[in-house]
């Protein structure tokens, strides 16, 4: 007999996947279609899949897709670096714990896109400001599980490493910071995502154009092309879910030693 | 039962009165004792008697409240060149982002490649461990980790070195395998040796003497010489009927204090 909660076999989960996926997408179709739902401006799903698919096939497009994906990178390398640099530091010394603990607490609930504005009075608008929007919001992830990391480090490695010689900065840089490393990269993951959205988005409040976020803008102005706008929008999307998954590829084979960390 | 007077021995390492409170707890209370070059000592003691802290002391991970440590006729003030150290919790003493190769050749990160290379493999060779180095130390089992353990406390060459507990975590067998082990790489190698323990059977087979701890605070209650045969046996040193009067005779130390 079956059981209840036998586990499905991998091509069933993937049929199964599939089969849903498409099933909901086709009732939704369905549902406009026949004009049981009429308002203008929602998706239709097949004309969506269609302006996604010329998109991708449209240079001028691409270039703007390139120019997310800078700004993004340029965020969350800025983010990563300071927030590690930090981050290391608050969790090795209590002294800059405590010095850094409450503006750290103060600007992580600021919301980083109302400073996007400011940045563009103060540098002019281009890729500047939404590079550092960006690292604005995705660096908090990145700070605290450094921070939490680097204070977790077990005690007996610490000890370990004193009775082989190893001096204070070397404790930081060797034994510390390497055994935080598997938990910041875990806050680069979690940051990555948040700066797309937030590079996106940026684009569409601060930019000038450029970038997906630029593209949603015109399309949805300009031309009142909302198909385009859900299209790029599905893009964008479906450009978290292939980063994610590049990270997450990353750490098994970065970090793997992590399975030995004791928990 | 002899009283330590090893006066024509080298001392690799002094106790001078040495105490330790933590706050208005005073956890070790004047601990002298003489560690001689070459042998195999053990201090026992209950559990909570400051055994552990004793050997932070030693290797200068920590400072004693009052009184001394003499290694190798310098006053500790800090970690001590010429000693290594084995921890009871090997998987966390063992660095996880290094395969046991690199872990092992981590003391001699500043000597030549080559060179490095040797004396690691003399090292793994030593303790059993071929064909593991290209293993990460949570891929091995608890054994084979404080092997690669006591490997990288030996890839430096110590004058002294110094176990605290470091078969608790072992199974019986491992742990017996491990005590032999010991004693192997002890005539082998020559090099003084300073086993911390609880286990009082444990504490005489391996032992040239044994320095038995009071309960806290502590006090060292008697040195016991061991007087047994080398090489020892898991069998034979046990059934000795002078390993038994040891055993009664530590026993009774560690009760009556």
């Amino acid at each position: 007999m079956r059981l209840l909660r036998d586990p499905l076999s991998q091509n069933k989960t993937i049929v199964l996947g599939v089969a849903g996926t498409l099933g909901v997408l086709a009732m939704w179709e369905l549902l406009i279609r026949s004009g049981a739902v009429s308002k203008p401006g929602l998706p239709v799903p097949t004309r969506v899949m269609a302006q996604a698919a010329e998109l991708l096939g449209n240079t001028v497009f691409l270039n703007q897709v390139f120019t997310t994906i800078g700004e993004w990178l340029l965020g969350l390398g800025v983010a990563a670096i300071a927030g590690i640099l930090v981050g290391g530091l608050m969790g090795a010394f209590p002294a800059v714990f405590v010095a850094f603990e409450y503006p750290v607490e103060a600007f992580r609930t600021l919301p980083s896109i109302a400073v996007g504005p400011i940045l563009v009075l103060l540098l002019g608008a281009g890729v500047a400001p939404i590079a550092i929007t960006v690292a604005l919001s995705s660096i908090w992830p990145i700070l605290l599980n450094t921070l939490y990391g680097v204070r977790g480090t077990d005690p007996t490695a610490v000890a370990t490493a004193r009775t082989l010689g190893v001096r204070p900065l070397g404790l930081l840089m060797q034994i510390r910071l390497v055994s935080a490393l598997p938990f910041a990269f875990t806050g680069v993951r979690v940051a990555a995502s948040i700066g797309l959205i937030v590079t996106v988005s940026a684009e569409l409040l601060i930019g000038s154009g450029q970038g997906i976020g630029g593209y949603i803008l015109l399309a949805s102005t300009n031309a009142g092309n909302l198909d385009g706008v859900y299209a790029a929008t599905i893009i964008a999307g479906v450009l978290g879910v292939l980063i994610n998954a590049a990270f997450a590829l990353l750490d098994r084979t970065a970090f793997n030693w992590k399975k030995g960390l004791a928990q | 039962m002899t009283s330590a007077t090893s006066t024509e021995q080298a001392i690799e390492l002094e106790l001078q009165s040495v105490s330790k409170s933590y706050g208005k707890n005073l956890a070790v209370k004047s601990i002298t004792a003489s560690i001689p070059q070459g042998k195999v000592s053990v201090i026992v003691g209950p559990s909570g008697c400051g055994k552990s802290t004793l050997l932070r002391i030693i290797s200068g991970l920590d400072f004693p409240t009052q009184g001394s440590v003499t290694f190798n006729g310098a006053p500790v003030r800090g970690v001590p060149e010429g000693l290594a150290m084995v921890f009871q919790d090997y998987s966390r003493s063992l660095f996880p982002w290094m395969r046991v190769d690199r872990n092992i050749g981590f003391p001699l990160r500043h000597i030549s490649a080559d060179e490095r290379r040797q004396r690691v493999q003399e090292a793994i060779d030593a303790v059993g461990l071929k064909g593991k180095e290209k293993l990460y130390p949570w891929q091995m089992s608890g054994g084979m980790q404080q092997r690669a353990a006591i490997a990288r406390a030996l890839a430096s060459h110590p004058k002294l070195l110094l176990m605290d507990e470091p078969y608790a975590s072992v199974d019986a067998q491992t742990r017996a395998d491990l005590e032999d082990l010991l004693l192997d790489i002890h005539a082998t190698l020559g090099v003084t040796v300073l086993v911390v323990t609880h286990d009082i059977d444990e504490s005489i087979y391996l032992a040239d003497h044994v320095i038995a701890l009071s309960a806290p605070p502590s006090v060292v209650a008697e040195t016991v010489e061991v007087d047994l045969p080398r090489p020892r046996n898991q069998i034979s040193t046990k059934q000795d009927p002078r390993f038994v009067e040891l055993r009664a005779h530590v026993t009774s130390l560690l009760r009556s204090h």
